[in-house]
């Protein structure tokens, strides 16, 4: 990185090169008017589509109180639709509000592609879409600056994870208790809820040293087997042993370290670089270990954790929109394909709303698997050029 | 990246220049500034006699690597194009092109100016200068048209003698070690240069194309003489000499009937030859030179005293090698490389054996009906067994300013 004077000495380079530059002046003030038109065009069109958007979200939230799930369903798509149709005008022109309505509009699409919504959280999303949708419909462009970006880009990461590692408290109290209650089919069930939410944030748990080995070691993973705590004792036990003989303790010890987590997740501090070079972290974590199906040795969901761990820097992603608009367009751009491909190769493998068994994908489409995320972790890794 | 000029973009020199504190030199004397700059942060070679004997011209009328004196090490690559975009595919051959002018004269990608970025270059091979290096592109079959669909809108331009090659009889082939859309052959003299280069070419196809298969070979001959194979015994004799252009015209460079982009190109047969070396060294030496129709110390022919006095076929076991080779009456220019690849578990054997390479103008009439007899009654057989197979059409060379096989696509 260049340190403060070196940057304004390439700040009073590039003033000098722009000002000798400049001999076309009526060119480039011919290019500027033309472009501004342009914006100008583009900007009446969004509103329009907004508006569009306002009023099937009206619609859906009187289905929502209706409980009209069919209705919840196909609205959810029509709005999907609706957006798809003009969001990368949007994510060129306000890339902060870009994200706040993809946060916001993805889990209503998402519940209305599943067989049986969750009505509550499509109700919780149509609120925070509604004031985004209303921020977006009264925008004006104005120009933001990179450390501004930046720090908005670490905030709404930090929101994620704090949201994804409260989710994990709940869906981990879940799965403890039913090992506790010796259940073992509804243990197998929450189980899976629970490595979701871990697999999204895992670089974060990792950096607080002996947390991650706590909570997520594999039985190579350790030197004494008597020692093994944490999620995959759990499956293994469930999976393999079909006993849950003895696992009382591991399963209170895996509760206190999650909770330990989530709590050192409160004060997190994080840097810019920290949040993308999690991101490659995740994208690695599903190259290096999911795909070949080492993660999950016994219940074989490694395509849940894999999914997660794509979701988790997606969020990333998400968040430094408006960093990377600013600096390359053509690679937001990308992103955004190669992650839509990503989730729409994953879809393929889901049956009744669940991952199919690791087991069941032959070589060819865990070669394609792997291609698709090698293609992501390349767009991903020049993601560091905002910096 | 499609729109940005191989090197330094201007931001990427300004910000090298304030770095390097040279920044108020830019304005009167912007030039000289960048000159400097790159001089410094690129590893090009410095003109000694010694380094510039080894760098083998990337452009040319023929593509390198075909007619080159025979490098010590092989990388063989096969890439299956993942996109279907048309532009995307040119836009890889435009990149491929760039880096193997660079690499071939040892010169490795421009440093990152920004350390959080993943470094442009690999790095293994800084300061080993070009070691010969040559990168070869060919295109297979499937380019132009895979199971009944034109991706890319090339099939009318296939060339004339792009076909598969037909199953013989012995095959083993495994479709995982066989044709791919794009070969890629890599040689140089220093093994890490030829890694390095094709295992940039393979990051850089990343999200394109996806490697099919790697194969690594070498080899070795005193220079001027004909290098051994696995069995012991010297393979190429009967090679047209590389410095006979006439010959060369009659038997590897493609002319007339060829669409253009051919017209100089050639094309690759491929093999993958799995020689059972434990099998082999505990045959007698008679069994062994009965086998090739040679004497395996000097590589004379049956019935003379030289390696390269003419064949008397006469003198030769029938079903010998040689004798075989000789009766088609066709010629091909051989370049294969040894190989050896670990032990197979089950017995304990090494895996070793052969990658086949041959050029020819036009392998259906030469390389099909040779390999066909051969597959039929070699002796040697009974020693070998295929396991990987391909061909390719080898476009023509380039000149600067060109991409690799643009003449194609245009």
């Amino acid at each position: 990185m260049l340190n403060l004077k070196k940057l304004c000495c390439l700040l009073a380079i590039m003033a000098l090169l722009i000002v000798t530059g400049c001999n076309g002046k009526n060119d480039v003030n011919d290019h500027a008017e033309s472009k501004t038109t342009k914006h100008t065009d583009q900007i009446s069109e969004i509103k329009s589509n907004t508006e569009q958007m306002l009023s099937t979200v009206k619609e859906l939230k009187a289905a929502v109180g209706d409980q009209n799930v069919d209705q919840v369903k196909q609205l959810g798509k029509t709005l999907n639709d609706q957006w798809l149709a003009f969001e990368n005008d949007v994510r060129d022109a306000f890339p902060l509000l870009y994200t706040k309505v993809e946060k916001y509009e993805q889990p209503i699409f998402a519940q209305a592609s599943v067989d049986a919504p969750d009505l509550s959280v499509v109700k919780t999303q149509i609120a925070g879409l509604t004031d985004a949708l209303n921020e977006l419909k009264s925008a004006k462009l104005t120009k933001q600056n990179t450390t501004k970006l930046l720090d908005q880009a670490v905030k709404d990461y930090k929101d994620y994870v704090k949201t994804q590692a409260d989710k994990l408290i709940e869906a981990t109290t879940a799965f403890t208790d039913a090992v506790k209650a010796g259940n073992i089919d509804l243990a197998k069930q929450k189980y899976v809820d629970a490595r979701v939410y871990y697999e999204r944030i895992e670089p974060i748990a990792e950096s607080f040293g002996d947390l991650d080995p706590k909570i997520d070691a594999r039985i190579n993973d350790v030197d004494d087997p008597s020692q093994w705590s944490g999620f995959h004792r759990l499956e293994k036990a469930l999976w393999v042993d079909h006993s849950l003989k003895g696992m009382n303790p591991v399963a209170d010890q895996l509760f206190e370290d999650v909770k330990a987590l989530n709590e050192k997740i409160a004060n997190l501090e994080l840097k810019p670089q920290q949040i993308v070079a999690g991101s490659m972290e995740l994208l690695n974590e599903a190259a290096i270990s999911k795909i070949t199906g080492e993660e999950e040795h016994y219940s074989h969901i490694d395509l849940v954790d894999l999914a997660a761990n794509v979701e988790g820097s997606e969020a990333v992603y998400h968040a430094i929109i408006p960093a990377l608009e600013d600096k390359n367009k053509s690679l937001a751009q990308k992103l955004d394909e190669q992650f839509l491909l990503m989730k729409q190769t994953l879809q393929k493998y889901k049956k009744n709303d669940q991952y199919v068994n690791y087991t069941t994908l032959n070589k060819d489409e865990i070669r394609e698997l792997s291609n698709q995320l090698a293609t992501l972790s390349k767009l991903m890794s020049q993601t560091a050029e905002i910096f | 990246m499609e729109n940005k000029q191989p090197g330094y973009t201007r931001r990427e020199i300004l910000k090298l220049s304030a770095a390097a504190g040279l920044g108020v030199a830019v304005g009167a004397s912007g030039l000289g500034t960048v000159g400097m700059i790159v001089d410094t942060f690129s590893a090009k070679p410095t003109s000694s006699n010694k380094q510039e004997k080894t760098v083998i011209p990337f452009y040319g009328k023929h593509q390198a690597g075909i007619v080159t004196p025979q490098q010590t090490y092989l990388y063989l690559a096969s890439f299956d194009i993942t996109t279907n975009d048309r532009r995307e595919l040119i836009h890889l051959l435009k990149t491929w092109t760039k880096l193997s002018e660079r690499f071939t004269q040892g010169r490795n990608l421009d440093a990152t100016q920004n350390d959080w970025l993943p470094p442009k270059d690999t790095g293994e091979a800084l300061g080993l200068g070009a070691s010969r290096l040559t990168i070869t592109f060919g295109f297979g079959s499937s380019l132009f048209n895979k199971d009944g669909k034109d991706r890319f809108g090339l099939s009318h331009r296939k060339p004339l003698h792009l076909k598969p090659i037909p199953t013989m009889p012995r095959d083993a082939i495994d479709p995982s070690l066989s044709d791919g859309d794009i070969i890629v052959q890599v040689c140089a003299d220093d093994q890490l240069v030829a890694f390095h280069a094709v295992r940039n070419l393979i990051k850089a196809a990343v999200g394109t194309a996806t490697i099919k298969w790697l194969n690594a070979g070498f080899l070795n001959g005193k220079r001027g003489e004909t290098p051994r194979n696995l069995f012991g015994f010297k393979d190429g004799t009967a090679n047209l000499s590389i410095n006979d252009v006439k010959k060369q015209n009659q038997v590897i460079w493609c002319g007339q009937g060829e669409p253009d982009w051919m017209k100089g190109g050639t094309y690759l047969a491929y093999r993958n030859i799995r020689m059972f070396l434990e099998i082999w060294d505990l045959s007698s030496l008679k069994e062994q030179e009965d086998t090739f129709g040679r004497r395996k110390l000097s590589g004379a022919p049956y019935g003379k005293g030289h390696e390269h006095d003419p064949v008397d076929v006469t003198k030769l076991p029938k079903d010998s090698h040689v004798a075989l080779a000789k009766s088609t009456g066709q010629e091909i220019f051989r370049r294969g490389y040894n190989y050896s690849d670990g032990i197979d578990p089950k017995t304990g054997n090494i895996k070793a054996g052969l990658q086949f390479i041959s050029f020819q103008k036009n392998p259906q009439a030469s390389f099909v009906p040779m390999l066909a007899l051969l597959s039929k009654n070699d002796a040697l057989n009974e020693y070998t067994k295929h396991i990987g197979s391909g061909l390719y059409a080898i476009p023509r060379g380039i000149k600067k300013g060109e991409y690799i096989g643009q003449a194609l696509f245009s």
